[in-house]
């Protein structure tokens, strides 16, 4: 097929001309680590032990809300094998959490608990089956509690108030207005509302939270723990057990998957691992269990969306009102940004003049919700571009062009303060419908064949109040390998292998000769971590400042030996040479025994990254979140089987605007990754709780896609947009989360093409189209396919 | 449902043979739970659902693990037989075509090689796949006690969610097939909301015979999962075409009478409705494709 021969020839093209600029970027690199994890040689946290460990578990509520009369655990502690018992009363009873507004946690419950599986006690013994007798053994009194489950409910006079400090149950809520929603509504030919709804759902990351913890004699306690953003982890366990964070070394392990699914905060079994070993004064060893995981909390938020749009005839979008509720759960994790992010991005990728927003997010007596890989945005945009696709049938207009009308372009500001440096949006919406054969396809499919398209946008990096910048140190090291310390983490993204390949890049040297150093809080440069696309960028440019300032040191000391400038030097291939003479040079290992042994001058680089001091003003919500916006599209094919309502997806299509793919075999991976994540929550993943008890607490119950539920390899395919973002590192904008954003609206687009059936509220469960399809055949509907125009 | 826990404490008790079994039963009445493949009983145990104070482990009962043909035509398969055995014997292949299929859809390759025959009917949970399908087949069980054994139709078996005519001190020891009829094969067709390695919603197991022409139904079965509390015989579907020639409309009218014989109830997995709907689609389903098995010739029509 001629359209298949194009596509891999352009890539082709471009990877000769990123082989002559470049010899490390751009090219497709197996992981780093990727062996050792393949071999099953990389050690997670609950493959470490030491000496002496003993085994921690943890007691929690069987009540969705009760308060605590009385904690008795004197039976535990004298069980043969335990060695020590801790309640809430043992913490300095200091509330720990995020934005300083927000802090609601505790290390264990002192007064009440607030959701079926909130700790309430933790017990540390010689094996874990003595630590599970031991919990039989703790008898707390309660007195329950009216509780409270739907946040509609739980903001009614009298409900259930969960916490003292948010009367109606409001966790937070925030609002904004932009351009003129009244005016533009008053302008629109057409106005459309809404109410979209989506569901609870898990990361589903295969290893669950696990930590070592010590305190030792002197008082400095250790955590070995799996972190994916270990400083926020040593900020808060300061905080709860109110002591300086200097007191505190974390030491990170691999990571089995993040997400943002508890590793990004100190959680009570950190607090309790370290607690538990002050009293027995032996190391305490904790692993939740996958139904604990499942159980407590950091969930994707279920929102309720109400969404109205306005609209010009020839498809211009005038404005948008949106507001929206979320069931937040017992506690506030980042629950504040989580109702900042859908409508500082409502608008993104589309060009919107007037927007106005209000989001409230509710406590409820269920497990708490925070961010999840793309956080509240795959909600926004289900919502956003179902509503478009309904507008663009009302309208007569083609769901493409509808897009292309309405694109935002880069040099754009949006009304919020957004600065589109790089915005390949456009070119997303042409590659995709060319690969994706939209135009063959769409509205020419059999019957129950149907094909949707779904559009996002992500930051790169968000820049937030408190710590945001990124510190990257570099050591060349006598044998012309370089060391390169970070406080980043690899999650599994390939943030080790990118990062290294920057700071190779920038020496010369081979990506092999680069170490990338875990973080150990004593010794790394403290980072904000790993979340919202931060890594590649943020970090990314501060490995890249390191690399040159090494660089520098070395090139000064290369031009004094080669009687050159500094300037006129390659570094390249482990050698330094002269750009206009490249036979005049000298290899890089003996230019660093020169600086070392000769000049006595060690050789460290070190960089530091931030995006500018611009905040965000919460309150008005105005101003540049990102340095860089990333944009992207995706079309979906699935097939709809109307005797079951089972939804197959067939295929799916993808461009993504990351700037520079510095490593396009990762990117791949980030994107596709993302994408059936995405379709996990399109079709089949929702933790199902009743009366605040989770009913699917295991990975057979919760269902994940699984390789038999996505599209075969043929009939996928992710085409990078290359637009080179002048601030990115080598021009590299986000590639983990953004790709993904538009999936769940493209699935719902494309099962309405197939079926005729608009599904709302996720997932797009086969009882909801088989009923959608009944009711429409009882209305005497035809299939959408079939219809005309 | 507790969380996963620990096993609790128990004594493990691993007889040698059948009659070691049945004495073990008969010395702790009520207080022993039979283990097989374990992949229910141990996540049951590990939630504290049940604490037996003995399990009994049956690895070790070689005798019952055979797939065994008999002089009658007939095959006999021993309880202990796993999942993974079933769907890879040449014998049941080419005898019970429906029963290999039924078998190597079930759970994850690695629940199959654990999970028994015996295990996945003395378990009698609702959504189990091999009851529909062995019923259909006219399968026997066999228990054994120190009483002596007794044989009974599978369909006799089961008594309600988790319970069957099993006693406290009985073994399920071997599942008897009868002869396949010439012009006779089945089919399994159930639902789950991912492809594979799901739980069954709702299944539908049909077997059909036809005539010597080929054109009408000469006897069906039809036995349905996750439709009732027990595995369920959708008898006047199997009557109303019986003697039938096959058509849309005979197949439609079997669909409609297996919904009203069927009693789903709604859970958190599934509605009764959407059960109901997916019994309608699934047994038309089922009986479609066990015509169209049966009616090919043998050798290239089976899988």
């Amino acid at each position: 097929m001629p359209r298949r021969a194009r596509w891999p020839g352009r890539e082709h093209r471009l990877a000769i001309e990123t082989m002559q600029e470049h010899s490390i970027i751009g090219r497709p690199v197996p992981k780093k680590d990727a062996w050792l994890k393949a071999t099953g040689e990389a050690k997670y946290a609950d493959d470490h032990s030491l000496p002496g460990m003993l085994y921690g578990k943890l007691l929690r509520s069987p009540h969705p809300h009760a308060r605590i009369l009385h904690i008795d655990t004197s039976k535990a502690e004298r069980l043969p094998g335990v060695r020590a018992v801790a309640t809430g009363k043992d913490f300095p009873g200091i509330k720990y959490g995020n934005l300083p507004q927000t802090r609601d946690y505790l290390p264990l419950a002192l007064e009440k608990v607030r959701y079926i599986g909130d700790e309430v006690a933790a017990v540390a013994a010689i094996d874990e089956d003595m630590a599970e007798e031991a919990l039989d053994l703790i008898q707390v009194e309660y007195e329950i509690l009216p509780a409270v489950f739907d946040p509609e409910e739980a903001m009614q006079p009298g409900a259930p108030q969960l916490h003292d400090h948010a009367p109606d149950n409001i966790s937070s809520q925030s609002a904004f207005h932009f351009g003129d929603a009244d005016r533009g509504f008053a302008d629109s030919d057409l106005i459309q509302e809404d109410i979209f709804e989506t569901q609870p759902v898990k990361q589903g990351m295969l290893e669950p939270h696990a930590c070592i913890g010590l305190w030792d004699n002197t008082g400095k306690i250790t955590l070995w723990a799996s972190k994916q953003s270990p400083y926020v982890v040593w900020r808060q366990l300061a905080m709860g057990l109110g002591i300086e964070p200097g007191k505190i070394r974390l030491v990170q392990t691999y990571i089995g998957g993040g997400f943002s699914g508890g590793k990004q905060e100190a959680m009570p079994m950190d607090f309790c691992a370290v607690l538990l070993s002050k009293k027995s004064g032996r190391p305490v060893k904790f692993v939740h269990t996958m139904d604990e995981v499942l159980t407590i909390g950091h969930l994707r938020h279920p929102i309720k969306i109400w969404l109205k749009t306005g609209i010009k005839k020839d498809g211009t979008l005038l404005a948008q009102h949106c507001k929206i509720i979320a069931n937040g759960g017992a506690y506030s994790s980042i629950g504040q940004l989580s109702m900042y992010i859908p409508g500082a991005m409502l608008n993104l990728p589309y060009r919107l003049p007037n927007v106005k927003y209000e989001a409230y997010r509710i406590y409820t007596n269920n497990g708490f919700c925070g961010a999840m890989r793309g956080h509240t945005l795959p909600q926004i945009c289900f919502a956003r571009d179902s509503q478009l696709d309904i507008i663009a049938a009302k309208l007569g207009v083609d769901p493409i062009e509808i897009r292309l009308k309405n694109a935002a372009q880069p040099g754009e500001v949006t009304p919020n303060g957004f600065r589109l440096t790089t915005f390949g949006f456009t070119e997303c919406l042409q590659r995709v419908v060319e690969a994706s054969q939209w135009r063959e396809k769409h509205g020419k499919l059999p019957r129950y064949r149907g094909i949707g398209i779904g559009c996002g946008s992500l930051v790169s990096g968000a820049r937030l109040m408190g710590h945001s910048s990124s510190t990257a140190e570099i050591k060349v090291q006598e044998d012309g390998t370089v060391l390169l310390v970070t406080g980043s983490t690899d999650v599994g993204q390939g943030a080790d292998t990118v990062l290294s390949m920057i700071a190779a890049e920038v020496l010369g040297v081979q990506l092999d000769d680069v170490r990338f150093a875990m973080v150990d809080t004593d010794i790394t440069p403290v980072d904000p971590g790993t979340f919202s696309s931060r890594v590649t960028f943020w970090t990314g440019n501060a490995v890249k400042l390191a690399a040159e300032d090494a660089r520098r040191q070395l090139a000064e000391i290369a031009a004094q030996k080669l009687e050159a400038n500094p300037e006129d030097l390659i570094f390249r291939d482990r050698q330094v040479y002269l750009r206009q003479q490249p036979q005049r040079g000298l290899s890089f290992g003996e230019l660093v025994r020169l600086a070392e042994y000769r000049l006595g001058r060690i050789i460290m680089g070190k960089g530091s990254y931030t995006s500018g001091e611009e905040l965000i003003d919460f309150r008005t919500g105005y101003g540049n979140m990102s340095p860089a916006y990333t944009p992207s599209a995706c079309v979906v094919e699935v097939e709809v089987d109307p005797e079951t309502g089972q939804v197959t997806v067939t295929g799916i299509w993808g461009a993504h605007d990351c700037g520079f793919p510095l490593n396009p075999m990762l990117v791949r991976g980030q994107v596709l990754g993302a994408s059936v994540m995405c379709i996990g929550q399109a079709l089949y993943e929702n933790l199902i709780r009743t009366q605040g008890k989770v009913m699917n607490p295991s990975f057979r119950d919760y269902k994940m896609p699984l390789a038999t539920d996505v599209p075969k390899l043929a009939n996928v395919e992710h085409i990078n947009i290359i637009t080179r973002d002048p601030s990115g590192p080598f021009g590299a904008k986000e590639a983990g989360e953004g790709a993904a954003t538009g999936v769940i609206a493209a699935v719902a687009n494309a099962v309405y093409h197939a079926t005729g059936v608009r599904i709302k509220s996720l997932p797009i469960s086969p009882g909801k189209v088989l009923f959608g399809l009944k009711e429409m055949q009882g209305k005497g509907n035809k299939p959408a396919n079939l219809v005309k125009g | 449902m507790g969380y996963l826990r620990r096993l609790p404490r128990f004594e493990y008790l691993a007889p040698r043979s059948v009659v070691a079994v049945c004495d073990a039963l008969a010395e702790y009445p009520g207080e022993a739970r039979l283990l097989a493949g374990g992949t229910d009983l141990i996540l049951q145990m590990r939630r504290r659902e049940v604490a037996p104070r003995y399990i009994i482990g049956l690895k070790g009962l070689s005798e019952l693990a055979f797939i065994r043909p008999q002089e009658n035509g007939g095959v006999t398969i021993g309880a202990m037989t796993t999942v993974r055995t079933i769907e890879s014997s040449p014998l049941i292949r080419e005898r019970y075509g429906l029963l290999c299929r039924t078998a190597a859809e079930m759970g994850s390759p690695e629940i199959r090689q654990s999970a028994t025959i015996g295990g996945n009917l003395a378990g009698a949970l609702p959504c189990a796949d091999f009851p529909p399908a062995l019923i259909t087949l006219g399968a026997q069980v066999k228990l054994k006690s120190q009483q002596g054994e007794r044989l009974l139709p599978l369909e006799e078996f089961f008594l309600g969610p988790e319970q069957t005519v099993v006693g406290p001190s009985d073994l399920v020891t071997e599942i008897q097939l009868p002869a396949p009829s010439p012009l006779s094969d089945g089919a399994y067709v159930k639902f789950h909301d991912r492809h594979a390695m799901d739980m069954t919603t709702t299944g539908v197991s049909a077997f059909v015979t036809l005539d010597q022409e080929r054109r009408r139904f000469c006897d069906v079965k039809i036995a349905l999962a996750s439709s009732a509390p027990t595995p369920l015989r959708a008898k006047n579907a199997e009557a109303a075409l019986r003697g039938q020639a096959f058509t849309e409309k005979a197949v439609e009218k079997a669909a409609a009478l297996a919904c009203q014989e069927a009693q789903p109830r709604s859970s958190w997995r599934a509605s009764r409705d959407l059960r109901l709907e997916l019994i309608k689609s699934l047994t038309k389903r089922a009986i479609r494709q066990a015509w169209e098995k049966a009616k090919a010739p043998p050798d290239g029509g089976r899988p």
